[in-house]
């Protein structure tokens, strides 16, 4: 654990889900109640993801079952729709009138883009916890600046929660 | 003439002065069985007899005091045996089904029971704390992000070769995709349409290609994940082992010598390394999960701990000696066991905890008491006891298991070796039957322990006897007893022996007589029993027994039943006849009937052609023709026919004891000599015309007595019994004290012509020449028709 992180209050919890890593959403809310932090749930519909399925050749190989399996973009919108509604319910059983409060948002971007707005509502420092990451493992500690496009990118794709702090 | 018996040979009296006692609180109490010293040297012999096959039967009617004598004997024998192994039941790892039996040295069965359910808490804390360490903890993670950076490492290299031939790997809701990309992002579906066909071909050729070579990647991912479960696996064993075995090796070091004990240790140590995910959970805890997939659990965590439970069968940590057990109510199941069931969810479900001992558990290695007749009774007690004694094992098994009756799955728990010495109590015709009738009952109870009903009188046995009573007294809480009134007691002992020269040894009817003797003494305010309280108490038990006998004797005084007690008569004598009731016994007068007429040389028994009477009784009316045979018609042939009954008898009738009044009734009517109603006769005769032993000789006289007295005594009434019972007479007092005032007598006759003397006042010789006379006649008109007739008018057709 980084030495600054000690004596830094978690003020905010950026909590990604995407529909291809649904997470641990209980293990967060309860990770946020511990904290008393504000939570933020945002469930990505990735643009990428839904771009592929547009494709007219469009299949997906299931994992871990590897079989094949063609995608069309009505399905995909539906079955995320379905996965946010379920999110969301979740994170509401759990939180309940949480004192710091909590959201849950559905935007339809890249991961990338998506926490970079959520960050640019200040609030640091926070904890981002990516796509299917434990919520508890440990964490990367970084500071705001250090975090840029590409960087977002790769933290985003590592199942590690990162912890940003102020300038 | 025969003159009547002396008043003092008519009862047996006991002298108080020859005791030298005032009362028994002076006596020595002796708590002895009296008269069995056979019983005491068979029981001696058999208890000491460590072979098998050596179990006792004894035997003898109730209250003599077989089971006190039993158990005097074993509890002597039983201080000196070592107490036997305890016995549990134990889980069997390998067959669940078949519950293991462990032997343990007595008194250590319930402190075994204890620390395995002290160890199985142990391990519930020290297992869990195992798996907390940071050791375990870096060490699974570990194993779990090999797994995981094993899985992204592949799909990466897969995704960098997919993305520097221009295709992105994209993560589905389900899965993963390949699109063509344009720069860094995936290709708008759009674009892609506008591509030239043959490009299109190519990213579609290289889609295909990627999907494929992703499903060879995946195919592999089941195999990683079994992989990394089995180190998982591995992990736990190792750290459960750690914790188990510290407290498992302790447990086996207190059972160096038991090797039993230590491969059911090691089973379970075996047992809690295979199921150590049920000691990491708490009872209300989620289930254990394996990246973050919750793991099913075979059975509840209780359940699985149930099975290092420890059922303790039998202990004996209290014993100072051997066992000796009295079952009082052996039925199948109290004997061998048996496996109760608890009710779940509408099943009957049961396990080796619910294994419950029998009568053998309890008694293996000491002695078994049972009550021969309660075991006969009770459905397949019988056999299940030959079996284990057979087999040497006690089997527990449900009767509906062993008789085939269900076939659910149940227990089949191992059978425990039985040393045992059984100890069957029951009267003798059971001993009798069961050797005659079970071919096993020989060889499974050699010894027979065959108890006395009486001891011999006299000088010495009657001090003894007078110490028992003093003994009794004393233990029951009884007044003591005045020297007078133990020679009553005495001298009804030998009324319930039913000889003067003997004395019941029956405990039971001691009791009894002593019990109401005392209450009738504090009846009388007295200190002590007197002998006027044993003889209130004796009148009193036949008082409230006498109600039969009371209306007996009221329907021959009304005339109902006809007895006369006066004159005289041909053809009639007054036979005596016992009725026992309810274990009371009283002797009641009957009449008895003969009629003769020329014919074919029969006796006709009507008690048997109205099948009234019975084969005994049958059998001493043959004789009667086989002595007017011999006697009479040596030269001739015997030509009469003769009817003989017991008048007024619709009850039916036993025995030969009425024989020699019937063929007194017999000759009266040939000789047409009147027989002296006053007298009542009882006797078997032979066909030699000798008087023989009858039972019950004091009843009889007494119903005789009873009537006369009732009637009034005038002075020449009594009663011809055989000789040979003359030892048998202990006659109450009213009855020696007529006698003893002439008003009443008791004759001994050995043969007929001392008895047809008494009854008709003539001499024997005129009352056969009489009879031969008459005979005589009858075979000569009997000549005299065959000769006129060339047939015989009197001879019954035989139909065809």
């Amino acid at each position: 654990m980084a030495e600054n992180e000690k004596e830094v209050r978690i003020a905010r919890i950026i909590a990604c889900f995407s529909p291809g890593s649904a997470g641990a959403p209980e293990a967060i809310a309860r990770l946020a109640k511990e904290m008393q932090a504000e939570l933020l749930g945002l469930f990505i519909e990735d643009v990428e993801l839904l771009r592929f399925a547009g494709m007219p050749f469009a299949q997906e190989v299931g994992f871990p079952s590897a079989s094949r399996r063609a995608m069309d973009v009505d399905a995909l919108e539906r079955q995320m729709r379905a996965q946010a509604r379920a999110l969301e319910v979740t994170l509401a059983a759990i939180m309940g009138p949480a004192p710091a409060g909590w959201s849950f948002r559905v935007e339809r971007t890249t991961p990338a883009s998506a926490v970079e707005a959520a960050l640019a509502e200040g609030m640091a420092p926070a904890l981002l916890i990516p796509p299917g990451a434990n919520p508890r493992a440990e964490r990367r500690v970084l500071r705001r600046p250090q975090i840029s496009g590409e960087s977002l990118r790769t933290l985003l794709r590592a199942l590690r929660p990162v912890l940003i702090l102020p300038e | 003439m025969i003159p009547p018996l002396t008043p003092d040979v008519l009862r047996r009296r006991c002298d108080p002065a020859q005791f030298a006692f005032a009362t028994t609180t002076e006596l020595e109490g002796l708590d002895a069985a009296l008269g069995q010293s056979r019983a005491q040297g068979a029981i001696e012999f058999g208890v000491g007899m460590r072979r098998e096959g050596y179990n006792l039967f004894a035997m003898g009617p109730e209250g003599i005091g077989r089971r006190t004598l039993v158990r005097r004997h074993l509890e002597a024998q039983a201080k000196s045996l070592p107490p036997p192994s305890d016995w549990c039941y134990v889980f069997n790892f390998k067959v669940p089904h078949k519950p293991r039996a462990l032997r343990l040295p007595a008194g250590q069965a319930n402190a075994f029971r204890a620390r395995m359910e002290r160890l199985v808490e142990d391990l519930r804390a020290s297992i869990p704390a195992a798996f907390e360490t940071d050791e375990y903890r870096n060490r699974r993670q570990q194993i779990e992000s090999e797994f995981g950076e094993r899985q992204e490492q592949v799909l990466g290299e897969l995704g960098d070769r997919a993305r520097a031939q221009g295709i992105a790997l994209i993560r589905t809701p389900t899965g993963f995709g390949f699109g063509p990309m344009k720069g860094d992002t995936v290709m708008e579906p759009e674009e892609f349409r506008k591509l030239p066909e043959k490009e299109k071909a190519r990213l579609e050729k290289l889609v295909s290609d990627l999907q494929e070579e992703l499903a060879r990647v995946l195919h592999d991912l089941p195999k990683w994940r079994r992989e990394t479960m089995n180190k998982m696996r591995e992990l736990n064993r190792e750290v459960t082992r750690a914790a188990v075995n510290s407290t498992l090796e302790e447990e086996k070091a207190q059972h160096g010598a038991l090797p039993a004990v230590q491969e059911y240790l090691g089973e379970v140590q075996e047992d809690i390394l295979e199921n150590a995910e049920a000691f990491r959970v708490s009872k209300e805890s989620e289930p254990p999960t394996l990246f973050g997939v919750p793991m099913g659990r075979a059975e509840a965590p209780e359940a699985t701990f149930r099975r290092y439970a420890v059922n303790v069968l039998i202990e004996h940590g209290d014993a100072t000696g051997a066992p000796i057990v009295f079952e009082h109510n052996p039925s199948h199941d109290a004997l061998v066991g048996r496996i109760e069931h608890l009710s779940q969810m509408g099943a009957l479900v049961t396990d080796f905890t619910l294994i419950k001992a029998g009568a053998l558990h309890r008694a293996n290695g000491g002695y078994l008491v049972l009550d021969a007749l309660k075991l006969l009774g009770q459905p397949f007690a019988w056999d299940a006891l030959k079996r284990a004694l057979r087999s040497r094992e006690i089997r527990t098994q449900s009767l509906g298991q062993e008789l085939s009756l269900i076939s659910t799955v149940s227990l089949e728990p191992e059978p425990i070796p039985l040393e045992v010495k059984v100890v069957l109590v029951g009267q003798r015709i059971l001993y009798y039957l069961l050797h005659a009738y079970d071919p096993e009952f020989a060889a499974l109870f050699k010894v027979a322990v065959d108890f006395e009903e009486d001891m011999p009188r006299g000088p010495e046995n009657d001090t003894a006897y007078a110490r028992v009573v003093a003994a009794l007294a004393k233990k029951e809480g009884l007044r003591p007893l005045e020297r007078g009134a133990v020679a009553r007691v005495i001298e009804q002992s030998s009324r319930e022996a039913a000889d003067a020269g003997k004395l019941a040894v029956s405990m039971q009817a001691l009791g009894d007589l002593l019990r109401e003797a005392d209450y009738w003494a504090a009846h009388e305010k007295r200190t002590a029993i007197a002998g006027a309280d044993v003889q209130r108490a004796v009148q009193a038990q036949e008082a409230r027994l006498g109600r039969v006998r009371e209306r007996v004797l009221e329907s021959v005084l009304r005339g109902t039943q006809l007895v006369d007690t006066a004159g005289e008569r041909v053809g009639q004598v007054n036979g005596l006849a016992v009725a026992q009731l309810g274990g009371f016994a009283f002797g009641m007068p009957q009449r008895i009937t003969a009629r003769v007429r020329l014919g074919s040389g029969g006796v006709l028994d009507i008690e048997r052609e109205s099948e009234l009477g019975g084969p005994i009784h049958s059998k001493g009316v043959l004789i009667l023709t086989g002595y007017l045979a011999g006697r009479y018609a040596l030269g001739r042939p015997l030509s009469l026919s003769a009817s003989l009954v017991f008048e007024q008898n619709y009850g039916g009738i036993e025995g030969d004891s009425a024989s020699s009044a019937e063929l007194y009734a017999l000759l009266s009517a040939l000789a047409r000599a009147p027989v002296r109603q006053s007298l009542a006769v009882t006797g078997s005769v032979n066909q030699h015309g000798d008087v023989q032993a009858i039972g019950s000789v004091n009843e009889k006289i007494e119903g005789f007595f009873d009537l006369c007295n009732a009637r009034g005594l005038a002075g020449g009434q009594g009663v011809l019994i055989p000789k040979a019972n003359v030892q048998h007479l202990m006659l109450r007092e009213d009855v020696v004290a007529a006698a003893a005032a002439g008003k009443f007598a008791v004759h001994a006759v050995d043969s007929v012509d001392e008895g047809i003397e008494l009854l008709t006042g003539l001499p024997a010789a005129e009352v056969h020449a009489r009879v031969e006379a008459r005979l005589a006649e009858f075979a000569e008109r009997a000549r005299a028709f065959a000769a006129g007739a060339g047939a015989k008018p009197w001879q019954k057709t035989k139909k065809k």
